[in-house]
């Protein structure tokens, strides 16, 4: 018989496996690799967690809520283009500016913002009230949105931010980037928002069971709507961001990261069937993507490695979440 | 319903009006060019060109972008061979799987002209290169030239940051860039790819090499677009301009702000005007099947050689190191000031 000691202890253990996986890794790398063990890589670690981060909690909320986003990458893209386009002063750039300098900060992230989230309407319309496949609208949205990059871009860039933007992604706070603060505070507010709000609770009720949700008298369709505007609202955030460190923004930025974040999702334990997923597992499944990343740049290996990995380690993720939910079955 | 129905009604309209374009007087016909991606402005600026060029010539041009994905440039090639167009310009996503396509359309009677990338495994009717083995040899060159000023010899530490391992033409770059550093032992190179050529990819590994390895002389970019990207790593990590030396490739205009700011040192340019000029010049003779002559023509002032090779007439157009010393030069496409003058045929 367990106590409920040891059960405490084993709950803790299976809530936070994703974390333990972490400093598991981390020593093996530290101890494997190279120069590998500084604070610098540590903090690179961090700062290279930020885009993918960011774009996973947008991706983490709509699967919570029992969808998918798959336009997310190029809605970033997006508004790293407009933010570049906007404010770069080189490239095709128009080189707006403020007066005073400052103004500029606000205004850029709130106008990727409401790009970001005008898309995310689009898609959040498109799935409620027309009745399409969420996955379906969003892989729409993934290859217009992209297209809509070329365009605007006519395929070339962007460069150079103003300094009064570009000191976010040069500053450091306590070591760590900047912008890497910004995606800690991303995800601090939405792990409060999914926990302790009416909003988290209710979408990760819709995900769970939207016919008992609609039933209990929550209004589903709308809260459905808002989680796609959000997750469109916080890519914005992410391509903002990009921009930033990147100072401008060229046509294919952000390719490929669709699938990292999905990768996090997944290996950060949120069930891609909706209604079970927490946003700090999400990003330690970031931060443990960038790890591997950061392990095979030091390590010289070739990138096909990297997608290996990867794969793999997505697919283990799967495993575990299989022998987590038997060892939670047993314990119940 | 109503609104399904309204929203079907507007994509297509919307759909309708994009595939409507304005009829062009055509002379001489249509000259397809398959461009392998429109995500990068080496290729979007040879678009421009191409089109100007052969406008200059009689042909009007109507361009194919493959998204870098060698099935759907295999698609539209057989497209294209159906539609029976004077000829068909070829920049390809991947030079072998291309193969049986040049192939079958030669088979149809249809002019194959290459672009930008050589393809040596099958005839072509005409090809017309910077080369891009030969963009390694002249990096390389430069690079020898950069350590020795700095460290008094040919050595030291050099990160290279490749584009996606998949793309032959970095590659080819990477090829030639270390034939010709082997012989110097004291160089050490570090070689990474930045994945889907994808900026931010490139930034992070310079921001992990630094760390690793903070004695890095110098990085070598394989195209400009990612020196955007070591930059801000580079400033990032509180270093300033000429603290670890830049050279990148392709000759984009984002690769002259850098050079023009102090980041970066040598920008090796492919002739892009030059090469798209070259396969203007010499339309006419591949349309109508004509003989094209070995010998020296002078592309867009640069001297430039036709040879004939086992894959075909090739002509093969000088790159170039452009430096603070030579960047306002007009010639170079990434000053995007495009040659004015109408091209001529050769006869």
């Amino acid at each position: 018989m367990m106590s409920s000691r040891q059960r405490a202890l084993i709950e803790f253990v299976l809530d936070n496996l994703v974390w333990f996986l972490l400093v598991f890794m981390l020593a093996i790398f530290s101890v494997a690799i190279p120069n590998f063990f500084q604070i610098g890589i540590f903090a690179n670690i961090i700062e290279q967690s930020t885009f993918v981060g960011v774009m996973a909690i947008g991706l983490a909320i709509v699967i919570i809520a029992g969808h998918m986003d798959l336009s997310v990458e190029s809605v970033a893209a997006l508004t790293a283009m407009v933010t570049g386009i906007l404010f770069c002063s080189h490239g095709i750039g128009l080189g707006y500016t403020l007066s005073p300098e400052w103004l500029i900060v606000p205004v850029s992230l709130v106008l990727a913002m409401c790009v970001g989230g005008v898309i995310g309407a689009i898609n959040g319309w498109l799935v409620v009230r027309l009745q399409m496949n969420a996955f379906i609208v969003t892989l729409a949205s993934y290859i217009w949105v992209r297209g809509l990059v070329v365009a605007i871009s006519g395929g070339r860039s962007a460069q150079g931010l103003p300094p009064s933007l570009r000191f976010i992604g040069i500053d450091t706070v306590a070591y760590i980037p900047l912008i890497a603060w910004i995606a800690i505070a991303c995800f601090a507010l939405f792990t409060f928002i999914m926990a302790k709000t009416p909003f988290g609770r209710h979408v990760t009720m819709i995900g769970g069971n939207a016919v008992a949700t609609f039933r209990a008298g929550i209004k589903v369709d709308k809260l459905v709507v808002f989680s796609f505007v959000l997750a469109g609202a916080i890519a914005g955030v992410a391509g903002w961001l990009l921009a930033i460190r990147t100072s401008g923004a060229t046509a294919n930025l952000g390719t490929g990261m669709l699938f990292n974040a999905f990768a996090a999702v997944v290996i950060g334990g949120v069930s891609l069937k909706g209604g079970v997923g927490q946003l700090p597992g999400v990003y330690a499944g970031v931060l443990l993507l960038s790890s591997i990343h950061t392990a095979i740049n030091l390590m010289g290996l070739p990138a096909h490695y990297t997608q290996m990995i990867l794969g793999g380690l997505v697919l283990a993720a799967v495993l575990l979440d299989t022998v987590k939910l038997s060892i939670r079955q047993k314990l119940a | 319903m109503k609104r399904i129905l309204t929203a079907i009604a507007g994509v297509l309209a919307l759909t309708a009006l994009a595939l409507v374009s304005p009829a062009y007087a055509q002379s001489k016909g249509k000259i397809y060019y398959m461009v392998p991606t429109l995500l990068d402005e080496f290729q979007t600026e040879s678009v421009s060109a191409l089109t100007k060029f052969l406008a200059d010539v009689g042909y009007e041009v109507v361009t194919l972008n493959a998204d870098n994905k060698t099935d759907v440039q295999q698609s539209q090639m057989n497209d294209t061979i159906i539609l029976k167009p004077s000829a068909i310009i070829l920049a390809a996503v991947d030079f072998n799987a291309l193969q049986p396509s040049i192939e079958k359309a030669r088979a149809a009677g249809i002019p194959v002209m290459q672009f930008d990338r050589q393809i040596t495994a099958t005839m072509s009717d005409f090809t017309s290169v910077a080369g891009t083995v030969e963009i390694g040899y002249v990096a390389a060159g430069e690079i020898q030239r950069l350590l020795k000023e700095k460290n008094g010899d040919v050595k030291g530490k050099v990160l290279q940051v490749l584009g996606d391992p998949a793309d032959p033409y970095t590659l080819d770059i990477q090829k030639g860039f270390e034939e010709k550093m082997k012989e110097f032992a004291g160089v050490q190179i570090i070689s990474l790819p930045a994945m889907a050529w994808e900026a931010s990819n490139a930034g992070t590994i310079v921001s992990d090499q630094l760390v690793a390895n903070p004695d890095i002389d110098l990085i070598f970019v394989h195209a400009a677009h990612l020196a955007v990207a070591a930059v801000a790593s580079l400033e990032a990590k509180g270093k300033k301009p000429g603290d670890v030396m830049l050279v990148s490739s392709n000759g984009a205009p984002v690769g002259l702000d850098l050079i023009r700011k102090g980041w970066e040192q040598v920008e090796v340019e492919q002739p892009l005007y030059a090469q798209a000029a070259a396969i203007a010049m010499f339309a006419d003779k591949v349309v109508t099947k004509q003989e094209i002559k070995p010998g020296t023509y002078t592309v867009l002032g640069l001297e430039s050689t036709v040879s004939i090779e086992k894959w075909g007439p090739n002509i093969k157009i000088p790159g170039a190191a452009i430096t603070k010393d030579n960047i306002d030069e007009p010639r170079f496409w990434g000053n995007l000031k495009a040659p004015t003058d109408k091209i001529v045929p050769v006869e």
